[in-house]
């Protein structure tokens, strides 16, 4: 039971990591209804910037900022270059941005190599305090919630606190009323996706300390995020929580009791009869059409 | 009283289209009495990869549900026919250690075949139960998605991740599956009444595919794709009509992968994992969605090109295949069947003009 306890409590961690792998692309799926599956590519990018800014003497405190910029960037680029062409066919933003990853993993291999790279957490995060565990509960982890809070208070008073956010929220609601009152619909939707491929660097540049960096390790985390949003629903901020919560803590518990692969199966099932209970997702958004 | 309204209709099997298919049924039947043996390896893998994509076709160029996870049913059938046929190699050929069981059985500890995998030991029955199971998964995942409503990108999200999860199931148990190295050496079938097999298939499924999509249970497929709350005011149950294409489209691919097993000799998790889903995908619509010969050409296209170019510059065929995704979605929407299908009915309307 104690070590129940103890899982329970790393699965506050994982839930962080799904927290914030997946808010960026809620934010981006929720306002332009697109999946953007380059998203784990993105976080790979990310979690390389946080490798080049540690080998040039910064620290993860330094790496979140410049993921976010050098991520943000990148978002704006493949949006202007691709994504704003087919905003209206969404399945096939699917198959468009896959080749964006694609290019993404071969790119990035060029320029870093076939090899690992290692990042190093900062030195006042090193070590850990015990709980009612045995084992000790690092102070990264511990770091890596309050990550996570951080960013979803950000992101709300982003998107429900400014200026930009109502207009967010107008294109979401009705996209062409929002246009004839005057809001640059297409301009929104660029923001939007710079923002949310920002916060996917954020998560790359946090998860670099906890994973070895490498090109492909972003797919994984993409799917994960993916899940989270049919499980969790895009209509607030509440259904990213939840749906990361509830994912994060059921795998980490069940891989504990059976294995990885039991557990993740056994929370796909799960998912999948949710949805049939809530099609769209626990916090979904009911459309007015 | 009913009207009978005459509309044109093309025809099922036209002229010109039955004389080149048999043009190339026969020139792909006869390749291995004159052919390299290279060639006719990757003739029998490129038949099963066209019903693959054809599989693809049906549901997603047809009837508009994105499946990023069609890889479960072709390895699902692929597993079932390579299991079976290497019990049966491991049984008349020991292996190193003296076992008659497959030596990944060997490795991982198991000393005899465990007790549910006896049945396969049976081909023919490994083979139905292959196309059964797949069949039936898709049937379960059908009803419970379409009969919801749940469809499009989340279709799409769900399918990926199930095959995501299927790959890492065969890694884990590899005491079962062959795990990492998937499963090789079982005797070799790369005969050519095995190519004949699949080219036979191979054509009844694209019969079936026309018949299927050529005749009123196509144009209500069709109508769903377009707009499937009308054609749900029209009457029609659409989760039903989902459902039922999903399954023949399960089931098409599931019996590609059963043929591919047999022929290609080695299986791994691979051939059931999301990137050779999504590969698919592209196939098809580089041929062309929506249309039947479509899938077949761009198989043979996009996959004979890797064949031929990833030998030497492995990286650089990445690379022309993600700007293959992008190009196909940005500028050839129709792949190339349809590109020409509308070139020539331009060309048709201005000399008429």
């Amino acid at each position: 039971m104690e070590s129940i306890i103890t899982q329970f409590l790393n699965g506050f961690s994982v839930v962080a990591i799904l927290m914030i792998a997946a808010v960026g692309l809620a934010v981006i799926f929720g306002v332009a209804g697109v999946i953007n599956m380059a998203h784990g590519e993105f976080i790979m990018v990310g979690a390389y910037t946080a490798a080049v800014v540690g080998q040039l003497g910064g620290n993860t405190f330094i790496a979140i900022p410049v993921a976010f910029l050098v991520v943000a960037l990148l978002g704006l680029v493949v949006e202007r270059s691709i994504i704003q062409w087919i905003y209206d066919r969404p399945l096939e933003t699917l198959l468009a941005t896959w080749g964006v990853g694609i290019i993404l993993q071969v790119v990035m291999k060029l320029i870093f190599g076939p090899e690992l790279y290692y990042v190093g957490a900062p030195k006042i995060l090193d070590g850990g305090f015990r709980t009612i565990g045995l084992l000790p509960f690092p102070w990264y982890r511990l770091f890596l919630i309050v990550i996570a809070i951080i960013i979803m208070i950000i992101t709300y008073f982003v998107l429900f606190r400014s200026d930009l956010g109502l207009k967010v929220r107008a294109v979401r609601r009705n996209r062409t009323m929002a246009g004839c009152l005057g809001i640059d619909t297409a301009k929104v939707d660029m923001i939007i996706f710079a923002f949310g491929s920002g916060l996917a660097g954020v998560a790359g540049a946090v998860l670099a300390p906890i994973k070895s960096v490498s090109t492909t390790m972003g797919f994984p985390y993409a799917v994960d995020s993916f899940m989270v949003l049919v499980l969790g629903g895009v209509g607030s901020l509440w259904g990213v929580v939840a749906g990361s919560g509830l994912i994060g803590e059921a795998e980490t518990i069940l891989s504990f009791i059976y294995n990885s692969v039991i557990g993740k199966l056994l929370v796909f099932i799960f998912i999948v009869l949710a949805i049939r209970v809530f099609p769209k997702g626990l916090f979904g958004y009911h459309e007015r059409t | 009283m009913v009207q009978n309204r005459q509309v044109y209709k093309a025809p099922m099997f036209p002229l010109w289209a039955v004389i080149a298919a048999v043009g190339i049924v026969l020139a792909i039947a006869t390749y291995p009495f004159y052919g390299a043996a290279y060639v006719t390896s990757l003739l029998g893998k490129f038949l099963c990869f066209s019903i693959f994509a054809l599989s693809i076709d049906l549901i997603w160029g047809f009837t508009g549900i994105l499946s990023l996870g069609q890889g479960v049913y072709f390895g699902i059938g692929a597993y079932f026919t390579a299991l079976s046929l290497k019990i049966n190699y491991a049984a008349v050929n020991p292996t190193r250690y003296g076992g008659t069981i497959p030596d990944f059985m060997e490795w991982n500890g198991l000393t005899e075949l465990p007790g549910f995998m006896v049945p396969l030991q049976n081909l023919p029955f490994a083979i139905i139960a292959g196309l059964f199971f797949a069949t039936l998964l898709a049937f379960i995942f059908g009803v419970i998605t379409f009969k919801r409503h749940i469809y499009g990108v989340y279709c799409a999200v769900i399918t990926l991740a199930e095959s995501l999860i299927l790959q890492e199931a065969i890694i884990e148990y590899q005491a079962y599956t062959g795990g990492f190295n998937g499963i090789t050496d079982y005797g070799t079938h790369a005969q050519i009444n095995v190519l004949w097999l699949i080219l036979v298939v191979t054509i009844i499924f694209f019969i079936i595919g026309r018949i299927l999509t050529h005749s009123r249970i196509g144009t209500i497929l069709k109508s769903i794709r377009d707009n499937d709350t009308r054609a749900e005011f029209m009457g029609y149950n659409v989760a039903n009509y989902r459902i039922f294409v999903f399954c023949v489209s399960s089931f098409m691919a599931a019996t590609a992968g059963a043929m591919y097993a047999a022929w290609n000799g080695i299986i791994s998790f691979l051939d059931a994992g999301p990137v050779f889903s999504i590969e698919g995908v592209i196939w098809t619509a580089v041929g062309g969605r929506g249309t039947i010969i479509g899938p077949f050409i761009g198989a043979f296209l996009v996959k004979g090109s890797e064949y031929f170019l990833s030998g030497k510059l492995a990286w650089t065929w990445q690379l022309i295949m993600g700007a293959l995704f992008i190009f196909v979605v940005l500028v050839m929407r129709d792949g190339i069947v349809g590109t020409i299908g509308k070139w020539w009915s331009a060309r048709k309307k201005r000399i008429s003009n």
